[in-house]
Formats: structure tokens, C-alpha cells, sequence
């Protein structure tokens, strides 16, 4: 009768820390998996950074300028406006 | 009688051998597992405090257009315990980087007693490969946010500065540390934009017109600003020549100083609005009084004269329109010095003045307040004050008499309650004068006009004080303008430094041939920017 409910025991604990190992590195592997897609993220962030600065830079109106009059455009003038309705001064 | 296992030793033996050998397999899997699995990280333990830049917020328009950012750029640096070779791992560093100091970084790579000494902060990737390439061992490389500024050269005197570890120097970059105090500016999270009031197209519109005056009047420098004159908001703010904030030296070189915030001049005949206001505001007069400006003012041993005398009693009107310098003076001595003091300091132009961007140099006052300077501030002279808190003064003179705090940072808060300092009718007049001033035949200011567009404003020619006195031919030219005339939105001062007589000019260097029209252009320029939206 002991034999068997040793033996039993026996197999448990070798299941148990079997699958408390498993666990272990189980989240380990995710650990590393969060750190590496927070690197990701973190990659991606600065690469979004770099091309909201590229394209700042790219339109920056000093560049652009000479472009938009190489095209025949030029800055509005005055009296292509009309000013609807006066602003009243208090 | 209990039994542990059989009898027989040798199935005992057995049967704990195989259990080990069990075991013994299992740590075996475990270690093949581990063993081909990629080990994913890698950790430099660094015992030493390293100073690290930190992330800082970015700085974008009063339309959240990108002014200033940060950007992830590798810093070289080295563990001198794992350099082989102190001597050539510097000499081919110098080689690569001449602006390193040879025996400095030899002496550093040298000291075993560090375990991490910066070498060059902030490189182009494309240079920390070439680095990465030359294999010298105990080199490292780690990203650190980096600031750059996508618009170069825009608006950089209000931007400012910053330093090799990203902390602000100066302009808005240094009010953003301060607003943050120590501990924030160690966060890792950098926090929301900081948003100008600078309005991005209007900025480049200002510098395009400031330069392109600058060519044609052949100038020294320029400055201008553009302000809302109900607020004090700053729509654009630009000193020529300008700076780079990527690069220091040029913000320290006395030469690109910010001339709009940071140094004080006599501005000229743009004060006769002051003083035509200080006189109307006090009911001393009305804009049909006549005053005799035939005989010149005197003052001690100096005489005061008008440069184009009219040669007839003029209309304090006239006295505006022809900038007589003995009309102004007459009625500043009408007003007296205490006044006249008084009334200053109501505009705001006896007190030093702050911006977010830092102070504004204080006005540079007379030494004595006497007759002499009471009738020589009259027409801009004998006071020096920075051209930012002058058109401040003059934006409410124009907005119907409320003081203008000129401010550089968007404040989505409730306007601040107005205060009164000159009476609606009197900034009704000065308005109106403006008016004429462009529009009359004899106006100074009649080359500032723009067509369909109710443009005002007052010109002023300030000779610069040289080698014992003032030199003619050396000036400030500034147009003081506002528009629409009839219920300004908009201030606008304009400075040449310097001007030379050109062909254009027909020879002359004074304001009503120089700064005028440049305003002129300028205001047709940047105001359907600002009237259409």
C-alpha cells in the first residue's frame, strides 16, 4: 500500500517540477519576448520622430518658397481679399 | 513486517540508478533547450554615473507645426579597461574627429580607473558606422535624444538653445527647463509640445522681407515684429542677422544678438506717437491746435530744428504727418517732465520687461530728466528702449487704449482683464493720424501703402550716437504700422540698421524711403496670412 502511494508521490513531484520549470522559463521566453517588442516600440517611436523632423524639414517654408515661385505661384496679395464684415472696435 | 522496494539490493540499485539517470536526462534537455534558444538580451552594467541627455518636449507653432524636436542619435564612448591600445585607438579617433583633443582623449583612454568616458556625442549614423568599422576594441555607442530644429534658421533667436546633454541655455529652450524644474527635466517622458504663439508662415514672411530689405537698403542688420495688438500675442519675431540654435557659436557672437529683445536703441520720430497721444490724452490739445514750429527749441547750448521746416505755423495733425521734431517738443514742454515721465511709465517704457523667452534689456533712461530731455524723448531720442516693448507701447495706443503684455507661449487660459491706459478717443486719434500718415501727399509714411489694405503707421530715422555725438549717415530707419486702420488686428515694427543710399532710395537713407515700403511689402505679404482664417 505505501509503495504505491510513494511511488505516487514520486511521480508527482517529478510531474510538479517539471511543470514549475516549464512555467519558469515559459516566462522567461515571455519576458524577453516583451522586452523585445518594447524595443520594438521604442525603435519605431524615434523612427516616427525622425520623420515627423524630416518632413518639418522638408516643408520648411524657406525651402519650399523657391519651389512654389519656380511653379508660377507667388504669396496672395491684399486685394484678393475682401473683408466681409468689419470687426467692431469696442 | 513493511518493505521499502524488493529484497534484492541489486533491483534497489537499479531502480535508483535509472531515477538519477532520469534526473541527470532532464537537466541535460533543460541545458540543450537553453543553450539553442537566442539569448535575446544583453546588459552593459555600468557602475559609473553617466551623464545622459534626456528627452525634452518638442516646441511647435501657434498651429502645431514642428519648430523643435528630438531625434535618437548614437554617442560614442569608451570603457578604458577594455582599450587595448590608449595611443592608436586616439590617434585614429583624433584622425576621424579633428575637433578632438589628441592628448586629452589619449590621457582619458589611459585611465584604467574609469569604466566609461564620452567621446563625441550626437553623431550621424552614418559616421557611427564608419567608427563601428575601424573594430577598435572597448569602443561603445548608446542613443541619446538629440535636439534638432527642422526649420534651421527660423525664428531661432526666440528658440534659443541647448546644450551637449539637451539642457536649455537659452530663449524658449531654457524657460522649458525652468517651467520643469530639476526633477522634470530628469523624467524620461518629455511631456505634451510646448506651442508658440509664432505663427510659422508669417515668421518666414517676416524674415524673407527682412532680408530682402536688407539687400536692397544694403543694411547692417534688420529686425521686426509682428504682434495680435489686442493680445500681445507674437506672431513672428526675427533679428538679421540670424541664428542657427543647432549651433552655439552662433547665439553667442554679439554680432546675430537678438536686436528685437536684446538691445535697447533710440528709435526716432516712431515716438511722436507717444508723445502726440501724451499731449491728446491730457486734452493739452486737439489735432487742429497750431503750434509755431518756426523757431527752434533751445535747451541749454543745443538747438532743436526740424530736418524739412515747413516754414509755417503747423496743426498738431501736420506736426504727426511732417514729423516736426519742434512740434513734438513743443508739446512734451506743454506736458511737462513729470508727466511726460508718468505717461511712459503707463505704456510700459521705463520698466524692464520679461518674455518667456527671458528678459527684455531694460530701458537705457536718461541720467536727468530736464528740459533738454524732456523736449529730445519727444521725438525718440535720450531713451532707448528694446523695439519688442516699444511696439508693445504702441499696440495700445492703437487697440483703443489697453495695455499689451507681449507674450511668446500660446495660452489656451481666459484673456487676461484689460487694463485702461490712455482714453478710447485718444487712440481713436492716433489711429486716424496713422491713417494720414500714409495716405496724405506730404505723409512720411505715404510709401507704405497698400492697395486694398487699410495699412497706418508713423516712420522714424534715429541717428546712431558715434564717436562723440550722432553720425548721420549711420541710422536706424523703423516703420511703426498697424491694420486695418479702422479696428487694428495687427502691429508691426520694422528696423534697418544701417541703411545705405542706393538708386532706389534716390540717395536717401530715412525711413519714409526705407522702412516704410519694406513695411509696406512686408504688411502686403503677411497679411492675407493673417486676416484669412
Amino acid at each position: 500500500m505505501l509503495r504505491a502511494t510513494t511511488a505516487f508521490a514520486m511521480a508527482a513531484t517529478i510531474v510538479a517540477a517539471f511543470w514549475l520549470y516549464h512555467q519558469s522559463y515559459e516566462v522567461r521566453r515571455l519576458e524577453s519576448h516583451v522586452t523585445a517588442e518594447e524595443r520594438r516600440l521604442e525603435r519605431l517611436q524615434s523612427e516616427v520622430a525622425v520623420l515627423q523632423a524630416e518632413r518639418a524639414f522638408l516643408t520648411r517654408p524657406a525651402r519650399i518658397e523657391p519651389l512654389a515661385r519656380l511653379m508660377g505661384l507667388r504669396p496672395a496679395t491684399p486685394d484678393q481679399l475682401a473683408i466681409v464684415k468689419p470687426a467692431d472696435r469696442r | 513486517m513493511t518493505h521499502f522496494g524488493s529484497n534484492d539490493p541489486r533491483t534497489r540499485l537499479r531502480l535508483v540508478a535509472a531515477g538519477v539517470a532520469l534526473a541527470f536526462a532532464a537537466v541535460g534537455v533543460q541545458l540543450v533547450r537553453i543553450a539553442a534558444l537566442p539569448r535575446q538580451e544583453a546588459r552593459i552594467a555600468i557602475l559609473e554615473a553617466v551623464p545622459q541627455a534626456l528627452p525634452r518636449p518638442d516646441i511647435v507653432d501657434r498651429r502645431g507645426r514642428l519648430l523643435a524636436t528630438d531625434v535618437m542619435a548614437p554617442s560614442l564612448f569608451a570603457d578604458p579597461w577594455m582599450v587595448v591600445d590608449p595611443g592608436d585607438t586616439a590617434d585614429r579617433l583624433v584622425a576621424l574627429f579633428p575637433d578632438l583633443d589628441a592628448r586629452e582623449l589619449r590621457r582619458s583612454l589611459a585611465d584604467r580607473t574609469r569604466r566609461f568616458v564620452w567621446i563625441k556625442r550626437g553623431l550621424s549614423p552614418r559616421i557611427a558606422q564608419v567608427v563601428h568599422d575601424l573594430g577598435l576594441p572597448g569602443l561603445g555607442f548608446r542613443n541619446e535624444p538629440r535636439r534638432t530644429y527642422p526649420g534651421v534658421r527660423l525664428a531661432g533667436h526666440v528658440i534659443g538653445t541647448v546644450g551637449t546633454e539637451n539642457q536649455g541655455l537659452a530663449g524658449i529652450e531654457r524657460r522649458i527647463d525652468a517651467e520643469r524644474g530639476p526633477d522634470g527635466a530628469r523624467a524620461r517622458d518629455p511631456g505634451p509640445p510646448l506651442r508658440l504663439t509664432l505663427d510659422l508662415g508669417v515668421q518666414h514672411g517676416l524674415e524673407a522681407e527682412l532680408s530682402d530689405a536688407m539687400t536692397r537698403y544694403r543694411a547692417a542688420g534688420a529686425a521686426g515684429v509682428v504682434l495680435d495688438a489686442e493680445t500681445g500675442e507674437v506672431l513672428a519675431l526675427a533679428s538679421l542677422p540670424a541664428v542657427d540654435p543647432a549651433r552655439l557659436s552662433e547665439s553667442l557672437d554679439p554680432a546675430r544678438a537678438d536686436k528685437v529683445t536684446g538691445g535697447v536703441y533710440e528709435l526716432g520720430s516712431i515716438f511722436k506717437m507717444v508723445t502726440v497721444a501724451m499731449a491728446l490724452d491730457h486734452k493739452l490739445a486737439g489735432l487742429e491746435t497750431v503750434l509755431d514750429v518756426r523757431v527752434p527749441l533751445t535747451a541749454g547750448r543745443w538747438q532743436i530744428r526740424d530736418s524739412h521746416p515747413a516754414g509755417r505755423p503747423l496743426t498738431v495733425r501736420d506736426v504727426f504727418i511732417q514729423s516736426s521734431n519742434v512740434g513734438a517738443g513743443m508739446l512734451a514742454l506743454e506736458t511737462g517732465p513729470l508727466r511726460q515721465r508718468a505717461f511712459l511709465d503707463r505704456l510700459g517704457l521705463t520698466a524692464a520687461m520679461r518674455t518667456e523667452a527671458g528678459p527684455v534689456a531694460p530701458p537705457k533712461m536718461p541720467k536727468s530728466w530736464g528740459r533738454a530731455e524732456t523736449i529730445t524723448i519727444a521725438y525718440g531720442h535720450g531713451l532707448a528702449v528694446a523695439p519688442l516693448q516699444f511696439a508693445a507701447a504702441a499696440a495700445s495706443l492703437v487697440n483703443g487704449g489697453y495695455a499689451v503684455t507681449p507674450t511668446l507661449v500660446a495660452d489656451p487660459g481666459p484673456p487676461a482683464p484689460r487694463t485702461r491706459v490712455v482714453a478710447a478717443t485718444t487712440s481713436q486719434a492716433i489711429r486716424e493720424l496713422m491713417r494720414r500718415n500714409v495716405t496724405a501727399p506730404k505723409g512720411t509714411g505715404r510709401r507704405a501703402e497698400v492697395a486694398g489694405l487699410d495699412i497706418g503707421g508713423k516712420t522714424g530715422t534715429a541717428e546712431l550716437p558715434g564717436r562723440g555725438g550722432y553720425d548721420e549717415s549711420a541710422v536706424i530707419s523703423s516703420f511703426l504700422a498697424a491694420f486695418p486702420m479702422s479696428a487694428p488686428r495687427h502691429v508691426v515694427l520694422l528696423s534697418l540698421f544701417e541703411p545705405k543710399p542706393t538708386a532706389e532710395t534716390g540717395g536717401q537713407i530715412a525711413a519714409g524711403a526705407t522702412a516704410a515700403p519694406a513695411a509696406g511689402r512686408l504688411v502686403a505679404r503677411i497679411a492675407p496670412l493673417l486676416l484669412a482664417q
